[in-house]
């Protein structure tokens, strides 16, 4: 029986998958079915954002990676033969993904930036960039299940209704051959940065870390978050990754986003496409972001950002 | 003694795209190139090569334009490539390269470590690496940021959105690399000469058991673009205030 | 900056094109092999010297850092066989290199083929097997640093009117004089010295020798403050009974006049490539400045006054680049190219003041300004149509070869 699937590893990106799931369910009228790892108490509340059925991965023991649901879910798809499944696309959800499309022997859409059901086909039409953000290419699957990883963020969560639905308890995981030595949570409340209003980010223009504190002033006077660039983050480890915005970093929505320092390669660009407002700072005015940007200042950062924070924080005090 | 497998691409440059007049993506003026976490991908082999002995086999998939590719991976220390080469092996979704990798890499090699690009800079579907796991059945690591082998076990780190994780596997196993894991080489002159003596094994269509069939059908390409304003202020004073001013204008001050 | 495509990585070589062979055809296409290596040198270039290019212009500082990494990448002895250390590589290679090099700092790119075109040259081509082990495997391998000293205070274009002597004295040979604008002065190790034997056998009577930094007599003055590439450390050398092992005669006596002119002939392939990427690079800058910058509501490239000078330029640059290639492919081919040495280097070099000039201005007053690129590559252009024979001397090598 067709049915979309929906599997992410956490509550907050189901609940985001569940939306947009909903939607594709209802197009192609067939049931909504979520993954639920570990805890069952939450199958209601996925069934009240939108699921028809809940299937709960049994808990795993601490050392074993996300991995050893693979077995199951296979075993679960070739018996149930969804239609779609859709997984978030955070690092461990886009693996899971290759290695399930793998043995189910189906294509992925690898972070789909937009689906839709084509009327006439009824197939799921995928939206996702490629070559480093430059181009938009539109897929289509003929094989089943039609999947696709979806980046964290790209959909709204669902809304909580009350709604009926079945719980169901899938069997134990055998032990998967990768395990977990150790785990290094970070102490930063990750996410922040794809919610901010404002953003500020920077780029290998600054030229040492203690300079961050400019930026840091910046922010604070737009009441904006911090973001960065990939070599930022990756090689001067200057930043968490978690702040890394692009292509292979976060993607970001906000009001403002100003980028200081930054060339602006295609890859970076990416992830700010849907920002309302892009300004720019750079002392190289051929620098690309400035085609990506609305507004731009060409000039030494470390002479703009003390002048345009001094200037904000006028406004913002009054 | 590791046996080593790298596995490569040759890619179109993103940086020679230009976008034609109705948004349709121009590619005929652009190069190729090593696709960017491949050249990790390569480093790495070697690095682990140099500390626990062993040799170094890089694999690509593509068509006959990839020789200069080859000779760009072999300037980067393998010590052999495998090329599996056919004119239809282009435009390739991951689960075919991933399959015939997997045919070449089971029948052809012995290998106990399999190192791939978290993903390529054409596509980045970041999906050969496990794919190609799986069709061999073994242990996959994904996004790894730092790797070691102790006792035919891979360790390694892997950075996820929640913090780092330090994983162990046993041999064989296949690992995706992340772009800070090392900085890749420029291949010295006498690389890049040497790579030509180099022994390259070319496998064609009919030395295999068939391409998988496709699974995604490509509807459309085209050009991903934005419209901006591209104002520019001065960096003085009155610049900024000019500045300022805009942003107020737009709404998204205060 | 990935915006503006450079057709320097995609145009070829010139293949055989040569008058005597009609059933030849032409291939304009660098081998998979010398793309790489091109491709390498830039990668190289923009890691290593674009960083440092500005500040190395400024404070006229030798790039010892740079240096260091070409060494450890064999580009220090790029033509030179294997067994003295070098690579083995063909002139057309050669000449992407300097380029590509130059394309991001004309004066690290000019010592790197000084060294190698100037000094090395000489050596490899008329010294014994013990000098080239002795002296040629240490300058290929990057250990030790070329230089090349023949022009005088006295002695400019007139070469032969070189009064530094030397005169044997038992096993030595005893120099006195004083060179001038010997690039790599300060900095080498190893000097290649041209000093007269024989007052009366004129041209005929020109030596070559082989000499030590370190040798007692020889010392090397100030560096001299230039207009341009001034990162490449220029001196005058002064031979005060500088006494130099009889062994170290490079050559015959009475061939120093002829090792002079056939190392020129093949150091103005390096200066046409010098030349080559000093323009593609004023290009470069003036494609991407022109798209950016609006006057009158629009880019200036929308101007066909703008649009005219960037297509002379690569138009020049495309026509400058295959007489250089085509000089260093008659080289490989172990045919005279001497001639078109000189047309490469004349062309090359001329199109190349024009064409940075042009590039200035197009950037307007913003061009004018320190620190812009465009700046230092028009002081940069110039000394090519000085340096390895002025443009007045090549016009004489090509006329005297074309009346002939
Ligand atoms: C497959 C792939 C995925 C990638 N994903 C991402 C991604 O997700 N996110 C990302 O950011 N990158 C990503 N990259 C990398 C990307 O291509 C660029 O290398 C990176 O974005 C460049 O970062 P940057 O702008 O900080 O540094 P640079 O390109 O070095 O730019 C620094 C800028 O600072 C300016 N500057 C210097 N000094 C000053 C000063 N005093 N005042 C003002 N300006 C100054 C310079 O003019 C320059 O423009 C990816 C690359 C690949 C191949
Ligand atoms: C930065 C720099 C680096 C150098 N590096 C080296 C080096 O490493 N080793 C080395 O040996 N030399 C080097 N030189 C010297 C260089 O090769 C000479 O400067 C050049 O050959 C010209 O000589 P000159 O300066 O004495 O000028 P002159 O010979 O005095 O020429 C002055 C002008 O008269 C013209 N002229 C001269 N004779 C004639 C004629 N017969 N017909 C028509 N016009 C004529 C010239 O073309 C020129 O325009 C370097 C010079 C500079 C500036």
């Amino acid at each position: 029986m067709a049915g979309v699937w929906v599997l992410a590893e956490n509550r907050d990106l189901t609940i985001e998958l569940l939306n947009i799931g909903r939607d594709l369910a209802d197009k192609v009228s067939a049931r909504l079915t979520a993954f639920l790892p570990g805890d069952r108490d939450r199958g209601q509340e996925y069934i009240d954002c939108g699921a028809d059925e809940v299937l709960v991965l049994p808990a795993l023991n601490p050392e074993q990676t996300v991995d050893a649901y693979i077995p199951v879910i296979v075993d679960e798809g070739r018996r149930e033969q969804p239609d779609i499944f859709l997984l978030s696309g955070t690092l461990r959800g886009r693996e899971l993904a290759a290695r399930i499309a793998a043995r189910l022997d189906t294509g992925l859409c690898s972070q789909c930036t937009a689906l839709n059901i084509d009327e006439k086909t009824g197939l799921l039409v995928m939206e996702r960039l490629i070559f480093g953000g430059a181009g938009i290419q539109k897929v289509v699957c003929q094989t089943r299940p039609q999947m696709a990883t979806i980046a964290p963020r790209t959909f709204e969560p669902a809304r909580r209704q009350n709604r009926e639905g079945k719980i169901r308890e899938l069997p134990a995981s055998p032990e998967s051959a990768v395990k977990i030595l150790e785990r290094k949570p970070k102490d930063r409340a990750a996410g922040s940065i794809t919610e901010a209003k404002v953003i500020i980010c920077v780029g290998r223009g600054i030229e040492k870390q203690e300079d961050l504190a400019l930026v840091n002033k910046l922010a604070a006077a737009t009441g904006g978050e911090i973001g960065c660039t990939r070599p930022i983050a990756e090689e001067l480890h200057w930043m968490p990754e978690d702040t890394c915005i692009g292509l292979s970093g976060k993607q970001v929505k906000p009001e403002l986003y100003i980028g200081v320092g930054i060339s602006g390669q295609i890859q970076h660009i990416t992830g700010i496409r849907d920002a309302k407002v892009i300004c720019a700072v750079n002392n190289d005015d051929q620098a690309p972001i400035f085609d990506a940007a609305d507004y731009g200042i060409v000039g030494n950062l470390y002479e703009v950002l003390p002048e345009l924070t001094r200037q904000l924080e006028k406004i913002t005090n009054k | 003694m590791l046996n080593i497998v790298t596995c490569f691409k040759w890619v179109i440059d993103e940086a020679y795209i230009k976008v034609g007049a109705s948004r349709e993506l121009d590619l005929e003026w652009a190069d190729y190139k090593l696709s960017d976490y491949d050249r990790n991908a390569i480093e790495e082999a070697m690095r682990i090569a140099d500390i626990e002995g062993g040799t170094v086999t890089a694999v690509t998939v593509g068509s006959s334009d990839a020789t200069k590719g080859i000779k760009d991976a072999l300037s980067r220390g393998p010590e052999k490539a495998i090329f599996i080469n056919d004119p239809a092996f282009t435009d390739l979704e991951p689960s075919q390269t991933a399959s015939l990798l997997a045919e070449v890499i089971a029948s052809r090699l012995q290998y106990d470590l399999i190192i791939c690009g978290e993903g390529s800079s054409d596509l980045y579907a970041q999906q050969v690496g496990p794919r190609l796991a799986e069709l061999l059945d073994i242990p996959c690591i994904a996004f790894v940021s730092k790797l070691d082998i102790k006792e035919r076990q891979v360790i390694a780190e892997r950075k996820m959105e929640d913090g780092i994780e330090v994983v162990t596997a046993p041999l064989p196993a296949l690992v995706t690399v992340l772009p800070d894991i090392n900085s890749p080489r420029i291949p010295g002159l006498k690389d890049t000469l040497g790579a030509a003596k180099k022994s390259v094994i070319s496998i064609g269509k009919e030395e295999l058991t068939g391409m998988a069939k496709p699974h995604l059908e490509t509807t459309a390409i085209e050009a991903a673009t934005m419209e901006r304003h591209c104002i520019k202020f001065n960096p003085d004073a009155e610049g900024i205030k000019q500045f300022v001013d805009a942003l107020l204008k737009e709404g998204v001050m205060g | 900056m990935a915006t503006d495509y450079a057709p320097s990585m995609q145009q070829a070589g010139v293949g055989s094109l040569h008058e005597k062979k009609g059933d030849v055809g032409m291939d304009f296409k660098l081998t998979e092999e010398q793309e790489l290596i091109r491709a390498n040198m830039r990668e190289f270039a923009r890691q290593y010297v674009d960083p440092i290019a500005v500040e190395i212009d400024e404070n006229s500082r030798y790039p010892a850092e740079v240096m260091a990494k070409l060494a450890e990448g064999d580009w220090m002895g790029m033509p030179y066989p294997q067994e003295y250390g070098g690579a083995g590589v063909d002139y057309v290679t050669y000449a992407c290199v300097i380029e590509e090099l130059s394309r991001s700092c004309a004066a690290t790119g000019f010592t790197l083929s000084c060294h190698t075109g100037l000094a090395s040259g000489p050596i490899y081509y008329f010294g014994t097997e013990t000098q080239k082990q002795k002296y040629l495997a240490p300058l290929c391998k990057g250990q030790h640093i070329g230089a090349f000293a023949l022009t005088e205070p006295g002695a400019g274009t007139d070469v032969g009117a070189g009064s530094t002597t030397a005169v044997l004295d038992g096993d030595e040979y005893v120099l006195n004089g004083t060179k001038t604008f010997t690039s790599n002065g300060p900095v080498a190790d190893t000097f290649v010295i041209f000093a007269v034997t024989d007052k009366a056998a004129g041209t005929k009577g020109m030596s070559a020798f082989i000499v030590s930094k370190d040798t007692p007599g020889l010392k090397v003055g100030e560096h001299f403050m230039k207009m341009g590439i001034r990162a490449s450390q220029t001196s005058e050398i002064i031979l005060h009974d500088c006494r130099v092992p009889k062994e170290n005669l490079l050559g015959k006596e009475g061939q120093g006049f002829r090792i002079a002119m056939q190392t020129l002939d093949n150091g103005r392939i390096g200066v046409a490539a010098q030349a080559v990427g000093i323009a593609q690079a004023a290009l470069d800058e003036s494609i991407s400045y022109s798209k950016q910058r609006i006057q009158f509501g629009k880019p200036i490239s929308k101007n066909q006054a703008i649009q005219w000078m960037l297509a002379d330029m690569a138009t020049d640059i495309a026509a400058a680049r295959f007489l250089t290639y085509y000089a260093a492919y008659l080289k490989d081919q172990g045919q005279p190219y001497s001639k078109e040495a000189s047309m490469a280097k004349l062309f090359a070099a001329e199109m190349a003041s024009r064409h940075t000039s042009k590039a200035v201005q197009i950037h307007g007053g913003y061009g004018y300004v320190k620190g812009q690129k465009v700046e230092r590559l028009m002081r940069d252009a110039k000394i090519t149509e000085i340096y390895e024979g002025t443009s007045e001397a090549q016009r004489m090598v090509i006329a005297g070869s074309i009346l002939r």
